[in-house]
């Protein structure tokens, strides 16, 4: 695996701004580093509330950072000033947030070419690559019907693939599948795969469940509790392509989701 | 399906249907009670006091074929809607300014809300002082009486669009224009129209008051001009001519909102 380093974290660290007449605010995160290789499926766990949302929102510079810096692409990112964030860095880092953050007034059709139409770029071949995706996904036949009217999995599909439409070199998730029944989670996740093999992104994919973290990942990251910090790091020996539903009678599951089980607080 | 079965069906099919035409029945009586009630409080009261329904009835034909009743309705719904258009602009306007610059928004905030309790109605000698006895001061007063629902519905809906569409929006690459366009207006829509509910009619009601004091033309003149000269039943036609005015505006809203908010799904069968 070619291990250039596309996005690197230094040092971030992050709290939230202080309010009058309350204690200055605990850091969120403190001193936090780590690496995301071209190609790679990297999957970061920690329990609830170890700002997982927090690093992936500045890593989407979508949130401030007060400390430390990200490059991305050797490039340092903007991400100390609130005015001077970009947000998805020029349409290059998606971001598959924890909500779906469907438009509810558009069709799962015209949610899905949204950042296309956004882009201005918006033509035949583009239109053919999200129908092929919404086929994909098994959301074909639902093209014209609201959000609303479409059950939870259904819509994590819908948000998953229009971030996958217009391709962007990183794709970042925020436990994507986590409010699902363990049957669509799981199918989902092998969608996931199955996309993620038809043109291998950059994934930085945010959990609490570590099947789900060995599952899908290349490499885990461990992430300790409040302040967030890398607590561990795992590689993933199962080989590729991957049975998800049989992943946990794999001969290396057990050792590994014990290493990474004992790190977990 | 058993026959028993199908029988229940059947009579729930009725049940339904009956409840339906029940409504309906109940709608028409309703009306019809309320005629008999105006023509019999009429004739207890007098002419003087209350106009006889069927002498409005006939004012109205007869008003219709002159041609002087539809010049005075014209004048007023393009006084209304003049107005209206000028205090829509300026209320839907103001909010999407006020959301780039949040500091001065916090500013003003208090002075605004300060001016939504200044009775509009009592500025109307000022506003004639200021505009002159021509349209000006009548297309103050409605274009104030429109802005003030229309800005405080549009300035909430803004504060109230989900934050995480908007953040989705940027990072997909929509501009501010976009995000504005799309998402902001999109998500407001539903307090717009509600504020346009109360807009409206309110247009209307500035329109005809202020005919009261100002101009020689329009519904507002043609009932003061006929309680000047002691003619209730002209008074009454204005009144009722004015009432189905408001009735088709607001039919006209109805389906207006149902069109535009086609994908809401809880208060799709909502209404005012």
């Amino acid at each position: 695996m070619a291990t250039e380093a596309l996005l690197e974290v230094r040092g971030l660290s992050k709290r939230f701004g202080d309010r009058v007449g309350r204690d200055p605010s605990p850091w969120v995160i403190q001193d936090l580093s780590f690496v995301v290789n071209e190609g790679e499926f990297l999957t970061i766990i920690g329990p609830s509330g170890s700002g997982k949302t927090t690093l992936l929102n500045m890593l989407a510079q979508i949130d401030t950072a007060s400390g430390g810096e990200i490059r991305f692409q050797s490039q340092v990112a903007p991400i100390r000033d609130p005015k001077s964030l970009k947000p998805g860095l020029a349409c290059k880092i998606g971001y598959v947030t924890q909500e779906d953050n469907l438009l509810p007034w558009r069709t799962t059709l015209q949610n899905v070419l949204f950042p296309l139409t956004v882009q201005r770029r918006l033509n035949d071949e583009t239109r053919a690559r999200a129908q092929m995706l919404i086929h994909a996904v098994g959301l074909a036949g639902f093209e014209q019907h609201y959000p609303h009217e479409l059950s939870g999995g259904m819509r994590k599909r819908a948000s998953l693939i229009r971030t996958l439409v217009y391709d962007p070199p990183v794709i970042l998730m925020d436990e994507p599948f986590g409010a699902l029944d363990a049957q669509t989670r799981t199918q989902l996740q092998e969608d996931l795969l199955r996309l993620w093999n038809l043109g291998r992104k950059t994934i930085v994919f945010v959990t609490h469940d570590i099947a789900e973290a060995i599952a899908l990942g290349d490499r885990t990251l461990v992430l300790s509790r409040s302040p967030a910090s890398i607590a561990g790091e795992h590689c993933n020996p199962i080989p590729r392509p991957r049975d998800i539903r049989g992943i946990m009678i794999h001969p290396e599951f057990g050792a590994l989701y014990h290493r990474i089980r004992v790190q977990v607080q | 399906m058993t026959n028993h079965e199908t029988a229940l069906a059947i009579q729930e099919a009725l049940w339904v249907k009956w409840r339906q035409y029940a409504v309906t029945a109940g709608r028409v009586g309703l009306g019809v009670a309320l005629l008999i009630a105006w023509k019999l409080g009429a004739d207890a009261a007098g002419p003087l006091y209350a106009a006889d329904p069927i002498k409005v009835f006939q004012r109205i034909v007869s008003d219709t074929i002159s041609g002087s009743l539809l010049r005075h309705i014209y004048v007023t719904l393009r006084l209304a809607g003049v107005g209206f258009a000028i205090g829509c602009t300026f209320g839907v306007a103001l909010p999407f300014l006020l959301r780039r610059v949040p500091r001065l928004t916090r500013a003003v905030e208090p002075y605004i809300m300060a001016s939504v309790g200044v009775p509009k109605y009592a500025l109307v000698p000022l506003f004639i002082l200021w505009f002159g006895i021509d349209d000006a001061p009548k297309l103050w007063l409605v274009g104030l009486l429109v802005f003030y629902p229309i800005f405080i519905a549009v300035f909430a809906g803004i504060r109230n669009v989900d934050r995480g569409l908007i953040s989705m929006a940027r990072v997909v690459g929509a501009s501010e224009a976009m995000i504005s366009r799309e998402v902001i207006w999109n998500a407001l829509l539903p307090f717009f129209f509600t504020a346009l509910k109360i807009a409206l009619p309110r247009a209307l009601s500035a329109a005809i008051i202020g005919e009261f004091l100002v101009g020689n033309e329009g519904l507002g003149y043609m009932i003061e001009y006929s309680r000047q000269n002691v003619d209730t039943t002209g008074v009454f036609t204005g009144i009722v001519v004015a009432t189905v005015l408001v009735l088709v505006i607001n039919a006209a809203l109805v389906r207006l909102d149902r069109h535009f908010n086609a994908w809401r799904p809880i208060d799709r069968d909502m209404e005012l």
